[in-house]
């Protein structure tokens, strides 16, 4: 595997609009959504629930076909999922009748590799995430935390250009989650691949990201793009200067907003009108 | 495939992290724990340990077939009379007797050779048919819009029910019991092979997709094996409907065969071979059903794993 830092890997999202028909009403998921992923970079989508940052993350996956916008990567418009974005599911994703070697060398199966070569591949990222010695194991035998690590590691074994984590680590009690975290940032130093990465926690992004897209509630939109000022490698210990609780408290509050007029117009939605005058005249004001 | 599922909502449908054990005597929260004798703590003794190994599930068993071999030799040797009648019905040492009988000579284990072939044969057939069958069809929607009216016209007739059919369509006695065994396997193994195959969590077909598998890599690497738990199911209840569908097959129309041995006994008023032929079909049925269980042990090593195991 290439060390190296990568030299491609560039995802462009340019004017996304996503629409489904959903028990014959039409739904607006996305909206004339911008985001790029630079050859290398780290970069999370935030966003309330519902808010459409999976959706995207399923256009740029190819599982599903843009309304009007394009989704490039590399300069090549994106038609149908491929080897050359790795995918981590929130749901474990794992072949349950494979081991987890098995697991991590399907796609290099796929792609016609000889044995030897994808033994010696699957080993050398099993090695990296310290899951060599369950690799004979099958995934009803790892914990929580461990699946979702075959999952990585299973997403990178095909040297992907760029991978997607779709809140990878949202079934994970938070003590898994954030020790999750620290060995997905050491990875990412040793490997520097681009990264989308969807997430509702926002410690998670900032701890994690060199930029940060924040969205709307629904129809998503891209309502601000941070960087993220913290130094590389990141630590454990980086989480308690007030740098990071800075970011924290900013996005905090551009979520805030949101989630509440999320919320506003989920109970408006569901005829249940007068709570919705709880929220107040900062949330009724999203609700158009 | 009008809607796509909301995956973007929370909190997460999937599954929550196990929570850890926590031992009873932290339970009171903000008071000092005492150190409680606790039950689980003392030696289990000899016969507590015994009663939850191996050994007494055999002994139980034992004891399990030796009541029955006991009423049965107690209800013949007195010849129980009571509504049910067992005036006619032989000893377990006559039955005993007429093993040894019937084994001196090639006629018994060849009826016996003979049904065995035609249950393989005809479960084979329906074990390829199906499971290929099944697997087209829960995949793809114009395969089930296409074959699911017309199977499911055939699906309600029971197996014998074909025998009279069977005898008109097949140029050969032979052939048509077989094909009587075939349609007693086949519909269980056809739709719980649907069935596992529409059951495999999209997820793991997305998964696949994204790691580059195509059409054919899909079937063979994900739909089949995700699929394989139901369509053991399917060969289990298979093999069943097809020892039915065999034997009464046997019984109408056959020549040879355990069946035709058990009712050629009825007519003949050979009682203990009545009987012989009873045991004989449920020790067959036992082998054939013992033999898929074992099949599924050795096709699906990861099931050892998953729900159940400590």
């Amino acid at each position: 595997m290439d060390m190296s830092v990568a030299s491609q890997g560039r995802v462009d999202v340019r004017d996304l609009h996503i629409r489904f028909q959903s028990k014959g009403q039409d739904f607006e998921a996305v909206r004339a959504a911008n985001v790029q992923v630079r050859p290398g970079e780290f970069v999370s989508l935030i966003g309330p629930s519902g808010c459409g940052k999976s959706t995207l993350l399923n256009a740029v996956a190819g599982f599903l076909k843009p309304t009007a916008g394009q989704v490039l990567l590399d300069g090549q418009r994106i038609t149908g999922p491929g080897s050359d974005r790795g995918v981590v599911f929130q749901q474990y994703s794992l072949f349950p009748w494979m081991t987890v070697r098995a697991n991590v060398e399907f796609g290099l199966r796929m792609k016609g590799a000889s044995a030897n070569e994808r033994q010696a591949q699957a080993r050398t990222l099993l090695g990296l995430a310290g899951l060599l010695a369950f690799e004979n194991h099958y995934p009803d035998q790892l914990s929580g935390g461990m699946k979702q690590r075959v999952g990585i590691v299973r997403a990178l074994a095909t040297s992907p250009q760029v991978l997607l984590m779709d809140e990878p680590f949202g079934a994970l009690d938070s003590q898994t989650r954030v020790v999750m975290q620290e060995i997905l940032t050491n990875m990412w130093q040793r490997l520097r691949i681009s990264v989308l990465f969807i997430t509702h926690d926002i410690e998670e992004a900032v701890f994690l990201s060199d930029r940060i897209y924040v969205m709307t509630a629904r129809p998503g939109r891209i309502k601000a793009e941070l960087d993220v000022p913290l130094p590389r490698p990141r630590t454990a210990a980086m989480t308690s200067e007030p740098e990071f609780a800075a970011m924290v408290k900013q996005i905090k509050g551009l979520i805030r907003e949101e989630s509440i007029a999320a919320m506003g117009g989920e109970l408006s939605d569901g005829g249940l009108v007068g709570l919705s005058t709880e929220v107040g005249p900062q949330g009724v004001g999203h609700l158009v | 495939m009008s809607a796509l599922p909301r995956i973007d909502t929370y909190p997460p449908p999937a599954a929550p992290a196990a929570p850890k054990a926590v031992s009873p005597i932290h339970v009171g929260q903000g008071v000092t724990p005492l150190p409680l004798p606790m039950p689980a703590a003392t030696a289990p003794s000899l016969w507590q340990r015994f009663w939850q190994g191996r050994g007494a599930t055999a002994l139980l068993g034992a004891l399990s077939i030796a009541s029955v071999l006991l009423f049965w030799q107690l209800a013949t040797h007195y010849k129980l009379d009571a509504y049910i009648r067992f005036n006619n019905i032989p000893t377990p040492a006559q039955v005993m007797e007429k093993v040894i009988e019937v084994n001196s000579s090639p006629k018994f284990v060849t009826n016996i050779g003979i049904s065995v072939r035609r249950i393989l044969l005809g479960f084979l057939v329906a074990t390829a048919l199906g499971v290929g069958l099944g697997v087209v069809i829960g995949r793809y929607r114009w395969a089930r819009a296409l074959a699911m009216p017309a199977l499911e016209v055939f699906r309600p007739i029971p197996a014998i029910a074909w025998v009279p059919m069977s005898i008109m369509l097949w140029p050969d006695n032979e052939v048509s019991i077989v094909f009587i065994t075939f349609l007693g396997a086949f519909f269980p193994i056809l739709l719980n092979t649907v069935h596992g195959v529409q059951a495999i969590d999209p997820v793991l077909l997305r998964a696949a997709r994204t790691l580059g598998a195509g059409e054919a890599s899909l079937l063979r690497h994900v739909v089949l094996p995700g699929a394989l738990p139901h369509i053991f199911t399917g060969l289990a209840v298979g093999m069943g409907v097809a020892w039915v569908s065999l034997i009464a097959a046997e019984m109408i129309s056959g020549q040879f065969g355990i069946g035709y041995f058990t009712w050629e006994a009825y007519s003949l008023i050979s009682y203990a071979e009545i009987a012989l032929g009873m045991i004989t079909i449920g020790v067959l049925g036992l082998l054939c059903s013992g033999g898929i269980r074992l099949l599924a042990k050795l096709a699906m090593p990861w099931q050892a794993h998953s729900t159940g195991a400590p």
